[in-house]
Order: C-alpha cells, then sequence, then structure tokens
C-alpha cells in the first residue's frame, strides 16, 4: 500500500521529497520516514524480559512509558561486521497504530531528504534475503549510497511480533 | 459472608431511619415557624428520597405513606393546604407511623398502617385542608418511642487509607515471625503463627472489602446532573444507567468522578444533537446517552456511550494542524484510531464555540492523567452520525497494592501480596525430585516448588529442574496461592515488600501471559509484576 502511495504521489509532483532518518544495521543502510519516528535517544536501562523471543531485549521507562525494545539486527537475522556489539547504542522510538515502541542502532541516525523518485520499489529478488515479508518499502538512492527504506508499521504489526506467546 | 440483599436492606434502613430523625427535626421547627420555605423544601426532599428508596427495594407500604406525606407538604407548600394544628397532627402521625415500619422492617412483626391515620392522610391531600372535622381521632397503638442509633456510621477514607497501610506493615512482621518460627521448630510458636497468618490475613481482606462502594454510588447521581445539563443545552435526554451493582475501591471511584462528569458534559453538550436535527437524521428527538459498568477479572469497565453525531475524523484531523501537533501531509497519513487519539492531547479541543456547561478549555487530557494515575486505560471509539462510546478500564481495587519484590538474576520482580502465602529458607535437601519437578512438605502440605530462573530461561514443555541445578544449601521461595492451590517459587534474593502501582504492559510484549504487568520502582527502575495465577496453571496442568 505504501509502496502505491509513492507512485501516485510519483505521479502527481516530480519534486516530491521524502524525509528519513537513516541508520546503520550491519553494513548495510536503512531509513524509516520520519513521520514514524517519535524520538531518538541514548538507548535507556533495558529490563530483560524471559519469555520473549531474543531480538525483543526488554522494557525500558521513556519518560514514564514503559516500552518494549527490539534489536533489529537479531530480527532480521544480520550479522554484526565485527562480530561485537558495540557498547553505546541509540534507541529509535517508533510508533505503530495503537503502541510505541523501540529500536536499537548502534550509530547516531542521521536524517536525510531525497526525492521520492529516488525512492524505487523493491524488486522482487530482496523478497528472498532476510529482511521478508515486505517489510522493504523500497531502496532509496543518494548521490553513491544505498539506503534501503523500511515500512516499519509492517514490522510493528507483522504476526511474529503480535503473537508473542510465552 | 452476608448476602448483597442484606447489605442493601440494612444500608435502606440506616438511611430511612436518618431521614425520620431529619423529618421529625424539621417538623418541630416547621411548627414553629410555618413559612420557612428552605424547611418546607428539605421535609419535601427527605420525603421524596424515602418514597424512591423504599420504592427501589420494595418495601411498597412505606413508600405508599411517604409518597401521600409527600403529597401534602407539596400542597402546603403551594399554598394550597394550610399547615393548621388538625393537620399538623395528622403530619406528625405518619411521620411517626414511618419511623415505627423502618424500625420494624427486621422485626417479626409487620406494622400494619393504621386505616385511620390512611384515611386522615388521604383527606387533606383530597379535600385540601376544607374538611378538616372529619378527620378521625387516630388511636396512637405504636407509641412506643425507642431511641436507637444507627446500624452505619460514617468513616472517612483517611482513616481506612491509615488501616490499609498498617495492615501490610503487620503483613511484612507476619512474614517474618512465620520464617522465624519455622527456623525455631517451636510448636507453641508455629501454632500461634500459623493463627496470626489467618487473622492477618482475613484482616486485609476486610480493609479491602471495606473500601468497597458501588459504583451506583456515583452513577446515581447522574440523573440529575443529565437533567441540568440537558435543559441548559435545550436538549432531551434519555439516561439509561446499567450495572450500578458493580463494587469498586472508593477511591478509585472519587477520582474518576470529575472525568466522568467531563465525558458526560462533553456527550451532552456536543455529541448529541438538537431535536430537529436528529429527526432528520432519522433519529428518535431524545438524545439516548448509556452509562453501564461490568466487570472482567480484576477490571471495572465503564462505559459512556451517546448516540449524537459522532466525531468527525475530518474536523480532528483538521484541528490537529491548525493546532500545530503536525503537518497537514502527516496528518492526512494517520490512521483513524492514531487521529482519536489526539483527543486526549493537552490542549486539544474541538469546541467552537464556550457553552455553558462544557468547553472551557478542560480538556480530555486531564480525564486521560486522572485515569492514568489509578493505573486505568481509556478508549475512545466513534463513528460520525452514529456516535461516540468513551470506554474506561478501572483497577477494582485501589492501584497502589503491596507486593512482594524479588530477585532473579539481574531482574527486579514484584508479586502481589494479593497471591502471596509465606517466605521460607528451605534447605535444599529438604526438596525432593518428583519427575521433572520439585516438591517439598511445608507445613505438612505437598507443595510444587518452581523454579523462577529455569522458568524464565526454558521453554515451559521442556521445564526440568534437579536438584544439582540449584544454588546454595538454602533456597528462598515464595510460596503463592492462587485458587485454594500452592506452588513455591525459588527466586535469587528476597527485597522487601512495598507499595506498587501496577501498570498494563503496551504491545506487543502484553501477551506474555507470566506477566500481570509493569511498576516503576522509586528508582526508575523497571519491574515486571508475575501473573501468579498464570504461572500456578502451567504447573497444576502438568501436574
Amino acid at each position: 500500500m505504501e509502496s502505491q502511495n509513492i507512485r501516485d504521489k510519483k505521479d502527481k509532483v516530480a519534486e516530491e521529497r521524502v524525509h528519513l532518518i537513516v541508520f546503520k544495521l550491519g553494513n548495510e543502510e536503512y531509513g524509516v520516514r520520519i513521520d514514524q519516528v517519535k524520538e531518538v535517544t541514548i538507548t535507556p536501562e533495558i529490563t530483560r524480559m524471559p519469555k520473549t523471543p531474543s531480538f525483543i531485549k526488554g522494557v525500558s521507562n521513556i519518560r514514564g512509558d514503559i516500552i518494549a525494545i527490539m534489536n533489529l539486527e537479531e530480527r532480521f537475522r544480520i550479522e554484526r561486521p565485527s562480530g561485537e556489539i558495540p557498547t553505546h547504542s541509540y534507541t529509535l522510538v517508533m510508533e505503530a497504530k495503537d503502541y510505541t515502541m523501540g529500536f536499537i542502532v548502534y550509530e547516531v541516525p542521521q536524517s536525510l531528504t531525497l526525492p521520492v523518485s529516488n525512492i524505487d520499489k523493491a524488486p522482487s529478488f530482496i523478497q528472498d534475503i532476510n529482511i521478508n515479508e515486505n517489510f522493504i518499502e523500497g531502496i532509496g538512492k543518494h548521490e553513491d549510497r544505498l539506503i534501503i527504506v523500511l515500512d516499519i508499521f509492517k514490522i510493528l504489526t507483522s504476526d511474529e511480533v503480535l503473537q508473542l506467546k510465552s | 459472608m452476608k448476602s448483597r440483599d442484606q447489605e442493601y436492606k440494612e444500608i435502606f434502613i440506616a438511611e430511612a431511619l436518618e431521614y425520620y430523625d431529619a423529618l421529625n427535626r424539621h417538623i418541630s421547627d416547621l411548627e414553629k415557624s410555618p413559612e420557612d420555605e428552605q424547611l418546607l423544601a428539605e421535609v419535601f426532599r427527605l420525603l421524596h428520597n424515602l418514597k424512591a428508596n423504599a420504592k427501589a427495594i420494595g418495601y411498597e407500604t412505606i413508600a405508599d405513606i411517604s409518597h401521600k406525606l409527600e403529597t401534602a407538604f407539596g400542597l402546603i407548600r403551594n399554598k394550597e393546604l394550610i399547615f393548621s394544628d388538625e393537620v399538623v397532627t395528622v403530619l406528625f402521625d405518619g411521620i411517626d407511623l414511618l419511623g415505627e415500619m423502618i424500625t420494624n422492617i427486621d422485626g417479626t412483626k409487620e406494622v400494619e398502617p393504621s386505616p385511620a391515620l390512611l384515611r386522615n392522610l388521604d383527606i387533606i391531600i383530597n379535600s385540601q385542608g376544607e374538611n378538616t372535622s372529619e378527620l378521625s381521632k387516630v388511636q396512637k397503638y405504636y407509641t412506643s418511642k425507642n431511641l436507637s442509633l444507627s446500624d452505619l456510621i460514617y468513616i472517612q477514607i483517611k482513616k481506612l487509607d491509615h488501616l490499609l497501610n498498617l495492615v501490610g506493615e503487620l503483613i511484612i512482621d507476619r512474614d517474618r515471625i512465620f520464617s522465624i518460627s519455622k527456623e525455631l521448630d517451636h510448636d507453641d510458636l508455629k501454632s500461634v503463627s500459623a493463627h496470626l497468618y489467618r487473622i492477618t490475613e482475613e484482616l486485609q481482606y476486610s480493609v479491602m472489602d471495606a473500601r468497597l462502594v458501588n459504583v451506583g454510588s456515583l452513577f446515581n447521581k447522574f440523573p440529575r446532573i443529565v437533567r441540568d445539563i440537558a435543559v441548559a443545552e435545550k436538549k432531551e435526554i434519555n439516561l439509561e444507567i446499567s450495572g450500578s451493582d458493580i463494587q469498586i475501591d472508593r477511591n478509585i471511584l472519587q477520582i474518576i468522578t470529575d472525568s466522568l462528569l467531563h465525558l458526560m458534559r462533553n456527550a451532552i453538550s456536543h455529541g448529541i444533537e438538537k431535536a430537529d436535527i436528529r429527526k432528520k437524521a432519522k433519529k428518535t428527538p431524545q438524545g439516548n446517552v448509556t452509562l453501564s459498568a461490568q466487570n472482567d477479572r480484576d477490571t471495572v469497565i465503564l462505559k459512556l456511550i451517546d448516540d449524537g453525531k459522532g466525531i468527525d475524523q475530518q474536523e480532528v484531523r483538521r484541528a490537529i494542524v491548525q493546532r500545530g501537533f503536525l503537518s497537514a501531509d502527516a496528518a492526512e497519513d494517520l490512521r483513524d484510531t492514531e487521529v482519536l487519539s489526539y483527543l486526549f492531547e493537552p490542549g486539544f479541543s474541538l469546541a467552537k464555540e464556550v457553552t455553558e456547561v462544557s468547553g472551557r478549555g478542560v480538556g480530555l487530557d486531564v480525564v486521560k492523567n486522572a485515569i492514568d494515575s489509578i493505573g486505568g486505560r481509556i478508549k475512545v471509539d466513534s463513528k460520525k452520525g452514529e456516535g461516540t462510546t468513551f470506554t474506561l478500564f478501572l483497577p477494582t481495587s485501589i492501584a497502589v497494592k503491596g507486593a512482594l519484590l524479588c530477585q532473579v538474576e539481574e531482574n527486579f520482580y514484584a508479586i502481589p501480596l494479593m497471591h502471596t502465602d509465606s517466605v521460607v529458607a528451605l534447605p535444599t535437601s529438604e526438596l525432593h525430585e518428583v519427575g521433572e519437578l520439585l516438591v517439598a512438605d511445608i507445613n505438612g502440605e505437598t507443595i510444587t516448588i518452581v523454579s523462577l530462573r529455569e522458568l524464565f530461561n526454558n521453554d515451559i514443555t521442556q521445564y526440568s529442574v534437579k536438584k544439582n541445578q540449584l544454588d546454595g544449601d538454602a533456597q528462598n521461595i515464595i510460596i503463592v496461592t492462587y485458587n485454594n492451590r500452592k506452588l513455591g517459587l525459588i527466586v535469587d534474593k528476597l527485597l522487601r515488600q512495598q507499595d506498587i502501582v501496577i501498570k498494563a504492559l503496551s504491545k506487543p510484549v502484553n501477551t506474555i501471559e507470566i506477566y500481570a504487568g509493569v511498576t516503576l520502582l522509586g528508582s526508575g527502575k523497571v519491574c515486571l509484576v508475575l501473573d501468579v495465577a498464570a504461572i500456578t496453571r502451567y504447573f497444576i496442568a502438568r501436574r
């Protein structure tokens, strides 16, 4: 649906731009639309929550709201280039329909604006790799960088996350 | 436990006797100053309430006599009946009769109203004081004026709060005594501490029970409030109330009172349309508002439903942009449910004009804050043209619950005291392996002992604990009870007892069964609250 939107918008205004928050997972750069991001913060203390999948790191207290924290690298089974987990990390706080969730990233996320026309709809072969189930909204190109644009809403509502059961 | 009917009856009698006392006082004053309109109004009000209460609980004769007296005072108020000596006598007789009947509700013989008195009452009502000569002398066979004090007392809620705190502290000491008595292995001490145990438990439940009130005590105020708002707004409202007998902690009810009032004002002033508009929309000319309560496990669900014009999503979107919450594009992209959630943002109001009762800038954010503060939840659903429903999910008992804090690995966990039975330190040697489980004999009872560490780190189907996996010579065990079943939970460390405010977990982690919620400790540390019921169910099923 989102990619449909992108095409529709492309037809209307050629110069329409999209504002992304860009972060690194593994070796690649990923982006999410800025309006899906509530805030970026230094990862607060995470309380481990037994009986959840390992990619759910636990829950954190962000300004009185207690939200679940997910590690997208683990979720998508992306290997860290160095193999080591940095001690310092940031949390992207994202909003889904009726809840909020945090995603861990290890480098300061950047803000980037690019023309919608620079985002190609994800080619079908991408469906084969680990980031499955149409989580990819498209592939953005900026100068010589390649940015994988994620549809965070689909990640948040995917059955796998919602049907967490002990 | 007394049945609810019995409880209602006692409350009725106590209230009715109070009314009776007040009536006696006022009518004596009235005799001295018959012109006092305030006194008359008060007498009228008391009789009216008495009539309504008696009718509600099914005492038709009391309702009937009250009605006759009310009519008589109504006439006096309208100056259609003169407060003459003869009339006064009849009225005094009538009130005495009421008192007699109320005090004898619980008695063996039911008081029959004297026919002569009834006739006298009818005469003064119907002839409007012209034919006082027809009044017959009423023989007072119910003259025994017993002085009696009410069975109900009023108590400041503050005192109950204090009592609950004391019970909490008592329970900590009780648990310590309990474990010391085990260590000392002294028979007398053990039996005393077991007794102490039961008593404190009962004490705790009694205090919590004493704090419960019917939702009706708040709901019953609404017919009048709704009427007043409706009159001010020139609208006709049909109010339906259901679930008045659902019970809830008095403080919780107190905290949401203003919120409910605010929502009701909104519903009538902004929700319900004027009669002519309703007719065009093929609705009944009267607006329908429903206030309902129901129980769901430990939650009381209050609903306020109106069949008014509903909330216009587009209007909200425009307001979101206008008030600078989001850009126009972003507002357009919002999902419908998300749009409605902005209604709870501070400073967000859709009211275009300030009416007498609403639209004064007290927004829904205040309502949301109040409900959050007691660990509740609020939800709004609305369909344009069809109406709006506000749903409040409230804890039955005050959200501040006593809990036992413990540590397993690096995490803190809270177990609500409601479910804790006792705390023991048991030598590992007293644990026995039965299949994949451990059991122990504690106070003559065979109890399944569960290692929380193993439970947390393994799939439930693979749960298996052998004694050699346990650290140390002794295990800290919290005995929990659920549905009369006991289970021992091995924890790494017992921390302390503390009052906690339980918050619900949000998606997507809200479906993990073993957690009842989460709480923030004073240090800001997140502490998970264990759902004893769910954990017990696992292991009871296994056995």
